[in-house]
């Protein structure tokens, strides 16, 4: 099958005495601080019971005790600069993933293996970072993805891979820019999680973001995996859908250039050419348009504040089924409301409307 | 000497249309005042004028002009000498090869504006607190002012005045009463104009602003889920068709439904239920219905073409045809209204919790006080502009006939191209060479002038009115403008678009779907019976009138309207997409010709030329 498995996190195996990672359904909001916003908030999400691909999180804990052996903790703490952030990413890249490290990890893919059902499932390994899962941060580079990644040599290299990224010249001087403790003792966790073969996925806020409009909900879509949406390649089809009645407002077809694909190994991913047809074709029906809209309100309930949530439908299925959600984080830099002079009376908007306020 | 602007902003100047080949002299059949006039020309020609196509949408036949003359009047007076408006005082109108264009007059003075705030707060106040009470009453006198239309006889011109004249001192001579009930006749137009616009401005300005309100904090909110939450579910206007459905039910159930097939007219079916008892009581049945509920407008337009559907049945016969086909195909035709009051408040409640907390109270409220004055929004024109206005055409038909009978007019239907003042005139001649025993003139005057203003109109209905003349406004602020013909800024835009052409028209989102189809391009409600099943219908403005053929097209297209406008509140109903407002679509599409139709976005594509 192509599309992660879901069963109850009480039937599955669990991995005795782990103390570096969390299946991310063990996870919740309070985690943050030591699992990183993302996995706390994949694990909030599957406590609101919305399709996410199952996965684990790697702690902070299992990165500072890779520094710990990298270089003498001071040296490290230290604000580093161009070249010395340099070796810093490459001692990170290189040092063996210590044992009992390694160890949960290799347990929690096989428990993965057990719950996809197939050998070696393909996943995603992504940051997750500490604090607020910001845009400025993915800017940073904090925000690391790598993608079909396949056996737990590659997840240890990838994890490797994520951690370093901190320590890249733009992380370094984003930090630098806040200061504080952030800065002085940066620490990652990481997200692994089963990979959705995305036929279709894109993002969704739970309000129009360019209005600031609370009734709608804003959907971009494009074909297969989402990079080419977030990293802006194609202009996805543009769909605005009352949350009231589940009307399409308004909608827009893109020109879908591009899309990310699974590399013909199995391994990674390939960025090919979409052919003319499938181009300029609407790539989601009504049905796949209504369960977006039922996810986000459920999303959007279980939060309480308007998300930005990063969605996927699995190669071959139908939405709801098919549906994923990858990531949800709250939304930020909303228009400000209206400066409606707080209205007294309906009587005295009426009198406003003839001018005679 | 001003200097000729031959084209302002995006519109032409009005000074710069010119008269249609073979129609010179078309300005005999309107009042002096209705021209664009060089004494005029140097404010006419910079203000902003649009085509009143949803009340004029054909050349305006010479009496009817009372139509625009009244409605103008009253509209003014209320909203500029009752309620002082702040900002707007009443609307000129301007004939141009016989159509009509208005424009607001401002109140610019901010000390005047702050002046007329004083006035319209205690006076409108004082009917959105009493709304209830107060438009009970209008309804009590609306049905005495149909009661005493009704009841006005227009006398004849008997050879001798019958005994009570002589011996009786209370009777009056057929001269003074032939005289006395045409001046009624015009009054009791004036006073129906009067009570028409009394609570029209306040009714709209309510639901206007509930809509604004609505878009400042849900600013993607279509207008047609707005439209939803205030729209009456019980109104008036839904009983007529509603009594339909029912007589098609129980045409189905008297086994009488084999005479409503398709293509046939009124009178063949009649003929057919004549034959049967089971048809006669049928018939019965209709007959029980039709007084009030037959007093529909075939149109929406203020011209005497508009019959009811007491003179012509052919809309609810076809209604009633559509009906019995449906119901025989099994399919339900009752309209569900638990289900649409169900919507409503599913709608209120929802987006009431979307809304901020500080806006969440007065939003209720202003939704409460709209949904308290929106029947009068939907009801007046089934008093007014249906009940009352067929009856008083009527009523001037009965003087047509009247000057016919001793030849001053061929026919009785020629009245209508006279002004209300040459009918004075003529039926002073009238009733005096009826008096004196004299030889009238009139037989000799007034045909050749029917006949040229005949001849007249039916070229000017060749020519295409631009949808706007003058310099187009930086921004329509004029709230009349904008609540009743839906003519915003956008729309203005639009339209100084479209001069230059093109294959695309937009106008306002009414009633959501897209839908492609032959388009079926209708002038006039004689042409309503060529439309076809699954043709989409382009027109001037729709009627709530023509309802019944909803059943039949795909989707709607109009020159002018809004989203609140009856028409498209039906359309909604029927679930019709439709797109209004376009400024041109009976001009830039014709009959035949493939379009689609998108009601969510408000825009029509040209997509054929046949």
């Amino acid at each position: 099958m192509s599309a992660p498995g879901g069963e109850n996190a009480s039937d599955r195996p669990q991995v005795p005495g782990a103390s570096y990672t969390r299946r991310l359904d063990e996870l919740q909001a309070g985690d943050g601080g030591r699992f990183g916003g993302k996995s706390a908030s994949l694990g909030e999400l599957l406590r609101a019971e919305i399709p996410v691909p199952p996965g684990f999180a790697l702690g902070t804990s299992a990165f500072t005790e890779l520094m710990s052996a990298v270089r003498p903790r001071a040296e490290v703490d230290a604000a580093p600069d161009a070249a010395a952030a340099a070796d810093i990413r490459a001692a990170i890249r290189s040092a063996p993933v210590p044992d009992a490290v390694r160890g949960e990890l290799a347990a929690r893919y096989a428990e993965l293996e057990q719950v996809a059902g197939i050998p070696s499932p393909p996943v995603a390994v992504r940051s997750s970072a500490l604090g607020e899962d910001s845009s400025e941060a993915t800017f940073a580079g904090q925000q690391d993805t790598y993608l079909w990644v396949r056996g737990v040599d590659d997840i240890c290299t990838a994890v490797r891979d994520c951690w370093a990224s901190l320590y890249s010249t733009e992380a370094v001087s984003y930090r630098a820019r806040l200061g504080g403790d952030a800065g002085r003792h940066p620490a990652m966790g990481v997200t692994v999680q089963q990979m959705v073969d995305a036929e279709i996925s894109g993002v969704m806020f739970t309000c129009n973001p360019v209005t600031g409009d609370p009734s709608m909900i804003a959907i971009n879509a494009s074909w297969g995996l989402g990079l080419a949406v977030v990293g802006g390649e194609v202009t996805p089809d543009d769909y605005l859908v009352s949350k009231v009645t589940r009307e399409v407002v308004r909608q827009t077809v893109g020109d879908k250039q591009v899309e990310h694909v699974p590399g013909a190994d199995g391994n990674g991913t390939t960025r090919i050419e979409v052919d003319d047809g499938r181009r300029h074709e609407v790539c989601l029906t009504d049905g796949a348009i209504r369960a977006l809209v039922d996810v986000g309100r459920r999303i959007e309930r279980h939060f309480g504040s308007h998300q930005d949530v990063e969605w996927a439908i699995a190669r071959g299925q139908e939405a709801p089924e098919g549906l994923f959600v990858l990531q949800s984080r709250p939304v930020t830099g909303l228009p400000a409301r209206p400066d409606a002079p707080a209205p007294a009376s309906a009587l005295s908007l009426i009198m406003g409307k003839f001018g005679a306020a | 000497m001003t200097t000729t602007v031959a084209q302002t902003g995006s519109f032409p100047s009005p000074y710069s249309i010119e008269t249609p080949p073979g129609c010179e002299g078309w300005e005999e059949m309107y009042p002096y005042y209705a021209v664009f006039d060089e004494h005029r020309r140097e404010a006419d020609e910079r203000r902003f004028w649009f085509w009143n196509s949803m009340h004029f949408p054909v050349p305006h036949p010479a009496f009817d002009v009372i139509c625009i003359d009244s409605p103008y009047q009253a509209v003014g007076s209320w909203q500029n000498r009752v309620f002082a408006v702040p900002p707007a005082m009443g609307i000129d109108y301007r004939v141009v090869n016989g159509y009509v264009y208005i424009s607001g007059n401002p109140v610019t003075d901010p000390e005047k504006i702050a002046e007329r705030a004083g006035y319209f707060q205690r006076r409108a106040g004082h009917y959105y607190e009493n709304w209830p009470e107060l438009y009970g009453k209008w309804k009590d006198k609306m049905r005495a002012l149909i009661d005493e239309l009704d009841a006005l006889v227009v006398p004849g011109l008997p050879e001798y005045e019958p005994d009570e004249v002589a011996f009786s001192e209370d009777r009056n001579t057929a001269f003074y009463e032939v005289l006395d009930a045409y001046g009624r006749v015009l009054r009791l137009g004036d006073l129906m104009w009067q009570h028409h616009f009394e609570f029209l401005l306040l009714g709209y300005g309510a639901y206007a602003t509930f809509a604004e309100l609505c878009k400042a904090n849900l600013p993607d909110i279509p207008d047609q889920h707005i439209a939803q939450m205030v729209a009456g579910i019980d109104v008036l206007l839904f009983r007529p068709d509603a009594e339909l459905r029912r007589l098609a039910g129980l045409a189905l159930r008297t086994g009488v439904d084999g005479a409503f097939a398709e293509g046939r007219i009124p009178a063949e079916i009649e003929a057919e239920l004549g034959q049967t008892d089971a048809g006669r009581s049928w018939l019965v049945e209709l007959e029980k219905i039709k007084d009030p509920w037959f007093n529909m407008a075939t149109g929406d337009g203020l011209t005497h073409y508009y019959r009811s559907w007491l003179d012509d049945s052919s809309i609810p016969y076809a209604s009633l045809i559509g009906h019995i086909a449906a119901l025989r195909a099994g399919q339900s035709i009752e309209r569900p209204t638990a289900e649409i009051e169900r919507e409503r408040d599913r709608l209120a409640q929802e987006y009431g919790e979307l809304l901020g907390e500080e806006i969440r109270g007065p939003w209720t409220d202003l939704l409460a006080l709209s949904r308290t004055v929106f029947p009068y929004v939907e009801e007046h024109k089934f008093f007014c502009d249906y009940w009352f206005l067929t009856r008083w055409w009527n009523k001037v038909r009965e003087f047509g006939a009247l000057l016919a009978s001793r030849e001053f007019l061929a026919d009785g239907e020629d009245i209508f191209h006279l002004s209300r003042h040459e009918v004075a005139s003529a039926l002073d001649e009238l009733v005096l060479t009826w008096a004196t025993g004299g030889q009238p003139l009139g037989p000799a005057h007034w045909p050749p002038i029917v006949a040229r203003r005949k001849q007249l109109l039916e070229r000017l209905a060749t020519w295409t009115p631009p949808p706007a003349l003058g310099v187009a406004p930086p921004e329509v602020t004029d709230p009349m403008t904008i609540m009743l013909w839906g003519v915003t800024t956008d729309r203005v835009r639009e339209w100084a678009r479209q001069q230059e052409g093109g294959s695309e028209l937009r106008g306002a989102a009414a009633s959501p779907g897209t839908v492609e189809g032959i388009a079926r391009v209708v002038r006039s409600v004689s042409e309503i019976a060529d439309v076809r099943e699954g043709e989409i219908l382009v027109c001037g403005s729709t009627s709530p009138a023509w309802a019944p053929i909803f059943s039949k097209i795909t989707a709607t297209v109009t020159d002018v309207g809004g989203v609140m406008s009856h028409a498209a509140i039906v359309c909604r109903e029927y679930g019709v997409p439709a797109v209004v407002g376009t400024g041109r679509a009976t001009s830039e599409i014709h009959t035949g010709q493939m379009i689609r139709v998108d009601g969510t976005a408000g825009v029509v594509t040209l997509i054929g030329e046949d």
